[in-house]
């Protein structure tokens, strides 16, 4: 995949703008899970996605290639992600709070269901409360687990996505993991 | 009671990393072999991953790819388009 990736930069560094649509099509949906799991919301996920290939365009003359495509855009995107996060800082922990309480609600729905037979309705509700969860990790320790579980990245990738020292990585990984594991302590 | 040593949790995380080395290993399984609270923590981290990686894996949009071909910066054949 990387000599194909190589290949059709070479092409839009040469002024071919359409072959920069194949390299799209390749990173397009790792890059919107990635936005969606670090913002939760489809539109805006969407949004910076695009907004991140559009850099990664406008910029492309500074990618060495022969490091990997993909770390060099899944770090714009994720400082895209970040910056929209710090952006809407306020509005964030309100929704936080009324997000805190829908959990509330959540939860005890959940409990009543408890026994009901659509097991694909309970499935589908555990992967809501679950990206919910994700959502209230502080955004560096949601960074990392998103990262570390969504392609299954090494610490090291993450070390050069983020460009933070790789013991950083492990204990944001360790932290985060340790916070989710006590948001998720009672399913 | 004796309290677990302090780094049990850090095995923990650094096994699940593939970080832990193998002495630190074997003291990982001995302790888990005599501490339920450990091994209940151990099961639990074990979960919050399972339960990370099930998160729902949702479809972008079909034109996708076209929104993003439409906001690129438009190429000419003149001279003056920075990039």
């Amino acid at each position: 995949m990387d000599a194909i990736v190589n290949e059709r930069i070479k092409q839009v560094l040469k002024g071919d703008q359409e072959a920069f649509g194949d390299i799209v099509e390749l990173y397009k949906d790792r890059l919107f899970q990635l936005s969606y799991r670090m913002l939760g919301n489809r539109h805006e996920a969407e949004d910076i996605a695009q907004e991140a290939f559009v850099r990664a365009y406008v910029n492309i003359h500074s990618f060495n290639l022969n490091r990997k495509f993909s770390t060099w855009i899944y770090r714009i995107a994720t400082n895209l992600c970040i910056d929209r996060i710090r952006k809407k800082k306020p509005d964030y922990f309100l929704d936080a709070e009324v997000s805190g309480t829908d959990g509330l609600t959540m939860y005890s729905k959940i409990a009543a269901e408890g026994k009901s037979p659509d097991k694909e309705v309970e499935t589908m509700e555990l992967q809501e409360i679950v990206q919910r969860e994700i959502l209230r990790l502080p955004d560096k320790y949601r960074t990392v687990i998103v990262l570390r579980y969504m392609d299954e990245l090494s610490l090291n990738e993450i070390s050069e996505i983020l460009e933070i020292p790789l013991g950083t990585v492990k204990t944001r990984v360790h932290r985060g993991r340790e916070a989710l594991r006590k948001q998720l302590h009672n399913f | 009671m004796k309290a677990c040593p302090e780094e049990i949790v850090l095995y923990m995380q650094e096994y699940l990393d593939g970080d832990l080395s193998r002495e630190d290993e074997q003291v990982l399984k001995e302790h888990l072999q005599n501490c339920s609270s450990c091994q209940t923590h151990f099961h639990e981290l074990k979960k919050t991953i399972t339960y990370i990686k099930s998160t729902s894996h949702i479809q972008v949009s079909d034109g996708f790819t076209a929104n993003v071909m439409a906001r690129l910066p438009k190429e000419k054949n003149s001279v003056g388009v920075k990039r």
